[in-house]
């Protein structure tokens, strides 16, 4: 497995990610963003490589893997947001659709429609295309946020870095609870 | 960032995607979807049947046996531990060798050294069926679970050492946190010389799947074996270089008689799973192609008692069946979970638990013993 330390790295980082938004949410309640982004992520980063031989991180890499670039993703952008960063947030309809498309997808992986799109995300021709319309997407809604994932996801896909399914890279099941939890607070 | 300077980027992006893709494109090998035909196996003979194994264990279970060969025999791997699903069950085993000789039991694979052998290191809870990976040397794959119970199952690809495994990864099978898929039955041979692995997806809507993998061992395809039953633990035997049939447990507390479904392109896509007329009390098969169209079959066929077992064979491609002999008559308690190969010397090796899950109970015979009256 030549790819085995790369992978050992991005899972490192991945983690770090994953705590690190854990330390922003609990500095957030008395910390400004400016000094509680660079204490989490420094946090989360030590964690990630101190503790990561520990039983309660082999549990959460064994819980939520496999590793993906999603979840560092929106975690970063969450922060750079609140440094002040021009990030151009999501649309309430916008997470509805995907919220719906990404909820089907998982009831036909759990067999409860009888369609396998998740097969897809093995084939290199259907993971290009699926790529190129996420950028074509980008290009007309003028975001940076969506190709920017996908054509990451793609690259770690490609060279073996994670998962040999390419939706592994782009998708969380955590995400259907973060949207929801989203959406939730703007309604009320 | 104006508008103009996003585009620009995002279209940057699109043509590194495209690169990507031409990468992709160009390394990925096509699959073959022609099967590995059984070959003809030697009916003729003296019959010869012989018990290798007859183990109880004296405490807890010892259960789902499986087949490894080798160049100098066989080996038989279990799953011990209190009780099933339990975390202190761990994988152990027995070296058979050509003439019969068993070596004692000791650990083939443990939940610390198979969390160990995780890049990066990962918590194994428990450790349940396991099979040989025929696409590799000393590999092997196994059903672990880090969280909750067999529908959050994992399968690992294990590489093992003389003194455990080396390396492991998961297999990625499901978007649903990779969960919930397991292995029961031996991978399938295709004519390029590559194996293909029948796995079942267990948590809510049930179906049996086929595995097939890349050079490197990630999956690189899978098609579902599924119905309106709830199919599971696919055991899957070529017929032809196209035709196939799979036998599927039925996973439904009511299901009372065995799954079928079969495939006429190399496994690329399955007919709706179907019940055939085989009582079965909800459990796997083993099934062995042994040529022209025939199959031998350990089953247990009586739908109210889990302690028959039973060798039958097919000369039809599965559409009949006709009893051999009865291996199992009830007495010593359920006698489930059997697999059965191919012995390089043209016998065949049958194991499975006995006992409710107690024991392990192996044989060796051949087709004159079988097929003989």
């Amino acid at each position: 497995m030549g790819a085995g330390r790369v992978i050992g790295a991005l899972t490192a980082l991945w983690l770090a990610s994953l705590l690190g938004w854990l330390a922003f949410i609990l500095l957030g309640i008395g910390v400004q963003a400016q000094l509680s982004v660079p204490i989490a992520l420094a946090l989360g980063l030590g964690c990630a490589f101190l503790l990561r031989d520990t039983l309660p991180l082999r549990g959460v890499v064994a819980l939520l893997g496999p590793v993906g670039a999603v979840l560092p993703f929106i975690i970063l952008r969450q922060m750079a947001a609140h440094l002040g960063a021009p990030v151009q947030p999501f649309g309430g309809m916008e997470l509805l659709v995907f919220l719906a498309l990404y909820t089907g997808f998982l009831a036909t992986a759990a067999g409860a429609i009888p369609v396998d799109f998740y097969r897809l995300g093995y084939a290199p021709i259907p993971v290009a295309g699926i790529v190129l319309a996420l950028c074509a997407y980008g290009f007309l809604q003028g975001v940076i946020f969506v190709p920017l994932l996908a054509v990451t996801g793609q690259a770690m896909w490609v060279m073996g870095w994670g998962s040999s399914n390419y939706f592994d890279h782009v998708l969380h099941p955590v995400l259907v609870p973060a949207v929801v939890l989203v959406l939730a607070l703007r309604l009320f | 960032m104006g508008l103009g300077a996003v585009q620009i980027i995002v279209l940057a992006l699109g043509v590194l995607s495209l690169g990507l893709s031409a990468l992709a494109i160009r390394r990925d090998a096509p699959l073959v979807w022609e099967w590995a035909v059984p070959t003809l196996m030697q009916r003729a003979g003296i019959p010869e049947f012989k018990t290798v194994l007859d183990y109880t264990a004296e405490t807890g279970i010892a259960h789902s046996p499986a087949i490894i060969l080798n160049g100098k025999g066989a080996s038989i791997l279990w799953f011990a531990g209190s009780q099933e699903a339990q975390a202190d069950v761990d994988v152990v085993g027995v070296d058979i060798a050509p003439d019969g000789t068993v070596t004692p039991i000791t650990p083939r694979l443990t939940r610390g050294a198979l969390g160990r052998a995780f890049e990066p290191r990962q918590l194994v809870v428990t450790l349940g069926n396991t099979v040989q990976n025929d696409g590799a040397e000393s590999a092997l794959y196994t059903t672990a679970v880090s969280v909750g119970g067999w529908a959050m199952a994992s399968i690992a690809d294990v590489r093992m050492g003389p003194d455990g495994p080396l390396r492991a990864r998961k297999l990625n099978l499901s978007p649903l946190l990779n969960r919930s898929f397991l292995v029961k039955s031996p991978m399938v041979g295709y004519a390029d010389g590559t194996y293909a692995l029948p796995a079942y997806f267990e948590m809510g809507g049930t179906y049996g799947a086929l595995v097939r993998l890349d050079g490197q061992g990630r999956v690189r395809d899978m098609r579902r074996i599924q119905g309106r039953a709830h199919a599971i633990q696919p055991m899957i035997v070529p017929l032809d270089a196209r035709g196939a049939v799979a036998l599927l447990r039925n996973f439904d507390s009511g299901g009372r008689r065995l799954l079928i479904s079969r495939t006429d392109d190399g496994g690329r896509s399955w007919d709706a799973v179907r019940e055939t007329d085989i009582p079965n009390p909800s459990a796997p098969v083993a099934a062995l192609g042994i040529g022209a169209g025939a199959i031998l079959m350990v089953v247990n066929d009586d739908a109210g008692d889990g302690g028959i077992l039973n060798l039958t064979v097919s000369e039809d491609s599965g559409e009949t069946w006709r009893h051999l002999k009865t291996l199992e008559d009830g007495s010593a308690g359920d006698a489930r979970y059997p697999m059965m190969r191919a012995l390089p010397n043209g016998r065949i090796l049958l194991v499975y638990s006995t006992r409710g899950k107690r024991g392990i109970r192996a044989h060796v015979f051949n087709l004159a013993w079988a097929l003989g009256a």
